[in-house]
């Protein structure tokens, strides 16, 4: 049954290389990924009531487990959504000829392959096949995020293909010492799994392994975007289409902090402590923190403000996986579901604003409430959420992290974190929030002060006119993707509720995990 | 045998230095080929001694494949990929060639000092090829920023390939064959999307400087 959660992304590929009709290739990923979703129960419960998910089939390679199976239903319940939004979104840029109908079938190919590669990272015990699978997840997605394949479009993915190739390559470096730290300790049938590793991590070779992890650190890290490797990933972000975007914030992200806890609870069990580790990912999390608020307070265009914020946040979880306390663990684990729900709902929100304005300039925005009624609610909530305000679910976690960090008696990060997140959240409130209210007179009045964007602005206005006209947004205050705000409210419901009642069932496999990554 | 690796490893680290010095496109594809012959001969010795002591079949299959991917194929691919965008020769370095060489012997010593730090090189599993293949990947590093054409930093990446993949070889005899496979997919995939984009970049932009790819910032 498992198996399912390969087959049926692989066999929908030609599937969506045959089909020419756009309705059909609609249908055919929602039924797609729809029918993904009662696999991930099936395995979800398997995990909840065996605690790991195996078959001895192919050498036992599939290897679920309750940290694997959180990030793997994040994976499949944001691709749901993303695929649902898709439909609307794709059929509005088609209408204005952003993007050419015949390029549908690949776009769902390319999202399909990137979904399955996803899908085996984090399903494989063999730490070597699932550096393979993050590798292919860059490929995979690296059309994707030139999808527009404009000029802009075409400079980020060269970014984000050189940087992450390079990135993992240096992490495939930190696999290879880190198979010669277990030599002679692990078996030749084991090598590389990462059962085999932890059982066997007293033996491994210390500074060998100590060696893997900064490798696997800097490799991994560049992929979930941790300063200073972050530099492609505001332009992946900001350039790829919406509900790409939710993907690679939201899911990708994820994958790749998943395989940099792998290595630490390793090291952490070898070296007996976590203070090596602990140094390096508190480093590196503090200042990706440092970084997303520099950038934030100084933005000036919102998909590329929500992408800073996705640094700002795993900086926060490699904070607390630094920490390795069971409060930090746990609340790191937390805070990657509540964040990717958060930010995958606000990239997608952030595709209907611009294919209604038609800029990704925030300064040009004006008057979001009355233009977009739902979205516009609802993205003003969620930046409320992703800034850490309560009850949504991003302050509970980060609310248990900052908690964990003073409980250590780390009184001097503490105070650190909390400065930055309060820095961000200023930061957000006073680029973004000016976007919600007005109208658009106001918002030309600004661009003409600044004197000199004048030329693009001509060019921007030109085009907006071009599209539904500036009083026709107003006149008829609608939703072009109906089924796609429906995603969003969808999204907004799961973290309101999630910020005060976490379900049963969620919190044992928070628990289990916890376990897995601690041990004991 | 062990004097084979040294030699051989030298070697390998030998034509990353020529890399460096090398002006033209074209005359660093030729290099990196020269380069992935060596690692294939290296490869190729390790796969018919393994084949000898326990009749595995893995490194020599690895070496085959590296023949076949890294000699032929993705060279002939880079050439098609330059062929198709260059229309004029130009200089593609920031700083002067001796200057190159001396910051790359420099990489070298870096290489042998910190990982002799790290397990101390008497030991036996850190041993003068392992620092070799790692100064191959700074090496490959370093390539990639001082070069200002794309293809540059196709190569580079591809000699960091090739310095992971001894270093690989040399400290612990290859990785499993299944991730070695993978590895080999993954790297034709990224070459083939690369050389695509490279086409679009020239496409959009009149040449495959990268200087020019300045538009997202901030």
């Amino acid at each position: 049954m498992g198996f399912l959660l390969w087959i049926i992304p692989v066999i929908s590929v030609p599937v969506f290389a045959a089909v020419k009709n756009r309705k059909i290739l609609h249908a055919v990923s929602l039924i797609v990924s729809a029918s993904m979703l009662p696999v991930a129960g099936f395995t979800t419960a398997g995990v909840l009531s065996e605690k790991v998910l195996e078959y001895s089939v192919l050498g036992g390679i599939f290897y679920l487990d309750a940290l694997s199976v959180i990030i793997l239903d994040i994976v499949l319940v944001i691709g749901f959504f993303a695929a649902v939004f898709s439909i609307g979104y794709i059929e509005e840029e088609i209408k204005h000829d952003k993007i050419a109908a015949g390029k549908v079938s690949l776009y769902y190919m390319l999202m399909y392959i990137f979904m399955f590669t996803m899908v085996l990272a984090l399903s494989v015990r063999n730490m070597g096949v699932m550096w393979i699978a993050i590798e292919a997840t860059t490929l995979a997605s690296a059309f994707l995020v030139g999808f527009y394949n404009d000029k802009q479009a075409i400079e980020a993915t060269w970014k984000y293909v050189i940087i992450c190739s390079v990135g993992i390559a240096i992490a495939m470096l930190g696999i290879i010492f880190l198979h010669m730290s277990s030599s002679g300790s692990v078996g030749g049938s084991q090598l590389l799994n990462w059962t085999a590793l932890y059982g066997n991590a007293d033996k491994l070779n210390g500074p060998v392994l100590r060696l893997a992890f900064i490798f696997i650190l800097i490799g991994f890290g560049t992929k979930a975007g941790l300063a200073p490797m972050h530099t492609w990933l505001p332009d992946a972000h900001s350039q790829a289409p919406s509900p790409i975007s939710a993907l690679l914030s939201g899911v990708l992200l994820n994958s790749a902090m998943y395989a940099i806890i792998r290595t630490v609870s390793i090291v952490n069990k070898n070296q007996g402590s976590s203070q090596f580790t602990g140094r390096i990912l508190i480093t590196a999390g503090v200042l990706s923190i440092i970084t997303a608020a520099i950038f934030i307070l100084t933005q000036k265009d919102y998909k590329r403000l929500l992408a800073y914020s996705s640094i700002e946040h795993m900086g926060i979880i490699a904070v607390a996986i630094g920490l390795f306390t069971p409060a930090a663990v746990f609340g790191a684990l937390f805070h990657m579901i509540n964040h990717s729900f958060t930010k995958s709902m606000l990239f997608l929100s952030s595709g209907s604003v611009l294919q209604k304005y038609g800029t990704r300039e925030i300064s040009k925005i004006r008057g979001l409430l009355k233009a977009l009624p739902v979205t516009g609610t609802a993205l003003f909530l969620g930046l409320f959420a992703i800034a850490g305000t309560p009850p949504f679910s991003v302050f509970a976690s980060e609310f248990n992290i900052i908690a964990s960090v003073f409980d250590g008696g780390n009184f001097l990060l503490g105070s650190i974190l909390a400065v930055l997140l309060a820095v961000i959240f200023a930061g957000i409130a006073s680029v973004l929030f000016r976007m919600f209210w007005g109208t658009d007179a106001e918002a030309s009045a600004a661009v003409e002060a600044t004197a000199a964007s004048e030329v693009t602005a001509a060019a921007e206005g030109a085009v907006v006119s071009e599209g539904d006209g500036t009083a026709d947004r107003y006149a008829k205050p609608r939703e072009t993707n109906i089924a796609g705000a429906a995603v969003i409210v969808t999204l907004l419901a799961v973290i309101l509720v999630m910020g005060f009642y976490m379900p049963a069932g969620l919190r044992e496999l928070l628990e289990n995990a916890r376990q897995i990554v601690i041990g004991g | 045998m062990e004097n084979y690796n040294q030699v051989l490893s030298v070697l390998i680290l030998l034509t990353s230095f020529m890399l460096m010095a090398n002006k033209r496109i074209k005359s660093y594809i030729w290099t990196f080929r020269l380069q992935s012959a060596l690692i294939a001969l290296t490869a190729g010795i390790m796969g018919v001694r393994s084949v000898i002591a326990d009749g595995s079949f893995d490194v020599l299959v690895v070496s085959i494949i590296i023949i076949a991917l890294k000699v032929i194929y993705i060279p002939n691919l880079l050439h098609k990929t330059f062929s198709g965008v260059e229309y004029k020769v130009e200089k593609d370095f920031f700083l002067n060639i001796p200057l190159l060489i001396l910051i790359c012997c420099g990489l070298v010593v870096f290489s042998y000092f910190s990982v002799s730090r790290v397990a101390g090189s008497s030991d036996g599993i850190m041993n003068a090829e392992v620092v070799n293949s790692i100064s191959l990947v700074l090496i490959g590093l370093f390539f990639m920023i001082s070069r200002r054409k794309a293809i540059g930093q196709i190569v580079g990446f591809l000699v960091i390939e090739n310095g992971i993949f001894i270093t690989a070889l040399f400290s612990t005899n290859g990785m499993p064959f299944i991730v070695d496979i993978g590895v080999f997919i993954d790297i034709i995939t990224a070459v083939l999307i690369m050389g695509i984009i490279v086409f679009k970049i020239n496409e959009k932009f009149d040449s495959i400087d990268i200087n020019k790819l300045k538009n997202l910032r901030g």
